[in-house]
C-alpha cells in the first residue's frame, strides 16, 4: 500500500474530468487505481465512474440481529428461571418481551452501524493520497494511485486530458 | 416562448458553489460581539440553574414532590430540542430541497441531547425502584432476587443510545464541511478541530456514496430510538408514578408533542438566523412556510391525540379515571392545562387557518412559539402533578387509584433557577456549537447549485430545480 504512488488531476469542468477517467480507462488502469474527488456531491455516474461498492448494510443487520438475540434470550431466560404462572396465561409474556427486544435491537444496530461507519469509510485513512485543498474550493480532482513505474504514464494521461495543474502526492503531503 | 437561462434573481453574489462556499465559511469564520453578548446571557441563565441544582440537591432525593419541575425540563428538552433532528432526517429522506439551508441547524440541536443525558443522572436517583409495587412494564416480583431498576435500566440504555446516533448524524453531516474549514480557515482552534473531525475527508466519489448512506440510516435509526424514548420516558418516568393513569395512548402523545415541539424549535432558531444572523440569502419564506405547515399539521394531531385519550377516561368514568381527570387537567393544574390547550392547539389552529398569517415570515415563528410556550406548560402540567403524587416510592399507599388529589405545586426559587438554567444551558450550548460546525449546511447548498437554474417562463423568471434519483 505505502510502496504505491498517487498523482492528482486538478481540473475545473466536468466534461473534462469524464474524458480523463476514460483517458485513464484506456491506458489499462483499473477501476480500483483511480478515483474522482469533488466537493459536491454529483450524481453518481456524472464522471462514468462506476457506482461504489459498500457493504454499510451488512453492520446494522448483524447488530439488529445480535442485539435481538441478547434481548430474546434475556426476556425468555429471566421469566423461565423465575416462572411466575398468572392466572393460567402462558409463563412467557410476549408483549413486554418485545420492548426489551426492540430496544435490543436498536441498541446492537446503532453500535455495528457506529463501528461499519468507521471501518467502511477508512477513517482515519491510513493512507491519504494526493490531494489539493482546492477540491473543497471547486476543483474536480482525479487521482491515480498505481505502482512507481505507471505513474509516470498515468502523469501524462492527466495532462493530456486538460488538467489544468497535475500534482504528486509524495511530494506535496 | 423565449427560453434559455435567466438572470439570477437572488444575491448575485451567490450565484456559484464557489461564491456560497466562500460566503458561509466567512459567516463561520466571523463572530460578532451581539453573539457573544446573548451566548453570556444563557451562559449566566446557566450558572444559575447549576446554584438552583445544588440548591434542590441539598433537600436530598427522597421527596419525589420537590423534583417535579426538574423533571418537566428534562422531558422540555426532549420534546423540543431533542426532537428537532426529525427536521432535518425527514425532508433528506423525501429529497425536498427546501430543507437544505436549514437541515444543520436541526441537526445541531442533537448536542443538546449531551446536556439532557447530564440532567438525566439525578433522574435516577429519584425515581425509586420497582418494589415500591408501582403497576410498570417491567417483570418483578417481591421477595425473588430479580432487580427492581429495569425501568432505570433500560430507560439509560435507551437515551445514551438516542444520543450517541444523534451526535454519529451531526458528525456524519459534518465531515465535507469541517473538510472545507480544514482546507481553507486561517490557522487557530477552529482549524486543528475541523482537521481532527474531518478525518480523511477527501471527497471521494466513494466516500460521497457512504455518506448519503449513512445519513439514510442514522436518521431512521435517530427517529426509530425518539419515538422509543419517548415512551420509555412516558411510561416509566410518568404514567407509572400515577395509580390508576392507564393510557395506553399516551406515549405516542409524548411523541407526537415531541415532533410538534422540535419543528417549533427549528422554526425559532431559524426565524433568529434569518432576523439577526445574517442569513437572509439562504433562510427565506420557502423554509418558513414548509415549517409553518408541517406545525400547523402537528398542532391537529396533538389535539386528536389528547382528545382520544379524554374521550376513555370521560366516559370511562371509574374512580381512577375521574382521579387522573382531576389531577392532570380539572384541578390544581386546569390553568396549565388550558394553557396547553390555547398555546398548543387553539392558537396555531385559528391563526394558521388565517392565510396572510401563514404565508409571512413573521407568522409561524410566532405560532412557534405559542406552540413551546404551551409544550412548556404541558411538560409542568404532567410531571409536576405526577410527582407530587403521595406515596411514590411507598409500598404501603394504594397504587391503584389516586386517592387524594395534591395541592398545586408552584415553583420555589431553586425550581425558577432549574428552569432558567436548563432553557439557558440548552441554547447556550447550541450557541458554542455554531462556532465549531457551520450553522449552515455548505455542502448541501452547494449541492443545491448542481440542481438548480433560473429560466424565464413568458414575462417572469422562475427556479428550475432538478432532483437526483
Amino acid at each position: 500500500m505505502f510502496a504505491k504512488r498517487s498523482v492528482i488531476g486538478l481540473y475545473t469542468d466536468e466534461e473534462a474530468a469524464a474524458s480523463a477517467l476514460d483517458a485513464l480507462r484506456e491506458a489499462g488502469y483499473d477501476q480500483g487505481e483511480y478515483e474522482v474527488l469533488t466537493g459536491t456531491p454529483y450524481p453518481e455516474g456524472t464522471f462514468g465512474e462506476e457506482e461504489p461498492k459498500h457493504t454499510l448494510y451488512r453492520w446494522p443487520l448483524i447488530g439488529a440481529a445480535c442485539g435481538f438475540i441478547v434481548g430474546l434470550v434475556l426476556t425468555s431466560g429471566t421469566q423461565l428461571a423465575y416462572p411466575l404462572v398468572t392466572g393460567g396465561k402462558p409463563v412467557l409474556s410476549i408483549p413486554p418481551m418485545t420492548i426489551i427486544m426492540y430496544e435490543g435491537t436498536m441498541l446492537g444496530a446503532i453500535i455495528f452501524t457506529v463501528i461499519g461507519i468507521l471501518i467502511e469509510s477508512r477513517l482515519p485513512r491510513l493512507f491519504m493520497g494526493a490531494y489539493d485543498e482546492r477540491i473543497t474550493e471547486g476543483y474536480i480532482g482525479v487521482t491515480v494511485t498505481t505502482s512507481e513505474e505507471r505513474v509516470g504514464t498515468a502523469e501524462e494521461v492527466l495532462n493530456a486530458s486538460g488538467a489544468e495543474e497535475v500534482k504528486r502526492g509524495w511530494e506535496n503531503n | 416562448m423565449a427560453s434559455g437561462h435567466a438572470e439570477h434573481p437572488g444575491n448575485p453574489a451567490l450565484v456559484t458553489a464557489e461564491d456560497v462556499t466562500k460566503d458561509l465559511l466567512g459567516k463561520h469564520e466571523g463572530t460578532s460581539n451581539n453573539f457573544w453578548r446573548v451566548a453570556s446571557v444563557f451562559g449566566i441563565l446557566l450558572i444559575l440553574g447549576i446554584i438552583g441544582f445544588v440548591m434542590r440537591l441539598s433537600d436530598g432525593v427522597s421527596d419525589t414532590a420537590v423534583w417535579g419541575y426538574y423533571a418537566a425540563m428534562f422531558a422540555f428538552i426532549l420534546t423540543t430540542a431533542q426532537s428537532a433532528p426529525m427536521v432535518a432526517i425527514a425532508p433528506r429522506i423525501a429529497k425536498a430541497h427546501w430543507r437544505r439551508p436549514i437541515s444543520r441547524v436541526a441537526e445541531l440541536w442533537t448536542v443538546v441531547g449531551l446536556f439532557n443525558l447530564l440532567l438525566f443522572i439525578p433522574m435516577l436517583w429519584i425515581l425509586p425502584p420497582l418494589s415500591d409495587g408501582r403497576r410498570s412494564l417491567w417483570f418483578y416480583f417481591d421477595g425473588g432476587d430479580v432487580p427492581s431498576y429495569s425501568p432505570h435500566i433500560w430507560s439509560t440504555l435507551a437515551i445514551l443510545g438516542l444520543v450517541v446516533i444523534g451526535v454519529a448524524l451531526l458528525w456524519m453531516s459534518a465531515l465535507p464541511d469541517f473538510a472545507m474549514v480544514r482546507d481553507h480557515a486561517p490557522d487557530g482552534w477552529k482549524k486543528r478541530w475541523a482537521t481532527r473531525l474531518a478525518r480523511g475527508w477527501i471527497g471521494s466519489s466513494a466516500q460521497w456514496n457512504m455518506q448519503k448512506h449513512r445519513l439514510g440510516i442514522l436518521g431512521a435509526f435517530y427517529f426509530m430510538m425518539l419515538i422509543f424514548v419517548h415512551f420509555l420516558i412516558s411510561v416509566d418516568f410518568l404514567i407509572t408514578l400515577v395509580p390508576g393513569w392507564v393510557d395506553s395512548l399516551f406515549p405516542i402523545t409524548h411523541a407526537a408533542n415531541g415532533l410538534q415541539a422540535g419543528v417549533a424549535t427549528v422554526l425559532l432558531t431559524i426565524w433568529a438566523l434569518y432576523k439577526f444572523g445574517g442569513y437572509k440569502d439562504y433562510i427565506a419564506f420557502d423554509q418558513i412556510w414548509a415549517l409553518g405547515k408541517l406545525l400547523f399539521a402537528l398542532s391537529l394531531l396533538w389535539f386528536w391525540f389528547w382528545f382520544s385519550s379524554f374521550n376513555i377516561f370521560w366516559y370511562g368514568g371509574k374512580p381512577e379515571e375521574q382521579a387522573i381527570i382531576e389531577l392532570l387537567m380539572s384541578g390544581p393544574y386546569r390553568w396549565a392545562f388550558f394553557g396547553v390547550f390555547f398555546f398548543n392547539f387553539l392558537f396555531p389552529m385559528w391563526t394558521m387557518m388565517w392565510n396572510p398569517l401563514r404565508r409571512s415570515t413573521w407568522g409561524p415563528p410566532i405560532i412557534a412559539a405559542s406552540v413551546l410556550i404551551g409544550t412548556f406548560l404541558d411538560r409542568i402540567r404532567l410531571y409536576v402533578s405526577a410527582y407530587s403524587i403521595d406515596g411514590i416510592g411507598n409500598p404501603a399507599i394504594n397504587k391503584h387509584v389516586v386517592v387524594e388529589i395534591p395541592e398545586t405545586i408552584y415553583p420555589s426559587l431553586a425550581d425558577i433557577f432549574i428552569m432558567l438554567g436548563a432553557l439557558g444551558g440548552m441554547v447556550f450550548i447550541f450557541l458554542m456549537a455554531t462556532r465549531l460546525i457551520p450553522i449552515v449546511n455548505i455542502w448541501e447548498q452547494r449541492e443545491l447549485k448542481l440542481y438548480e437554474i433560473h429560466k424565464t417562463f413568458h414575462r417572469t423568471v422562475v427556479k428550475v430545480l432538478g432532483k437526483p434519483d
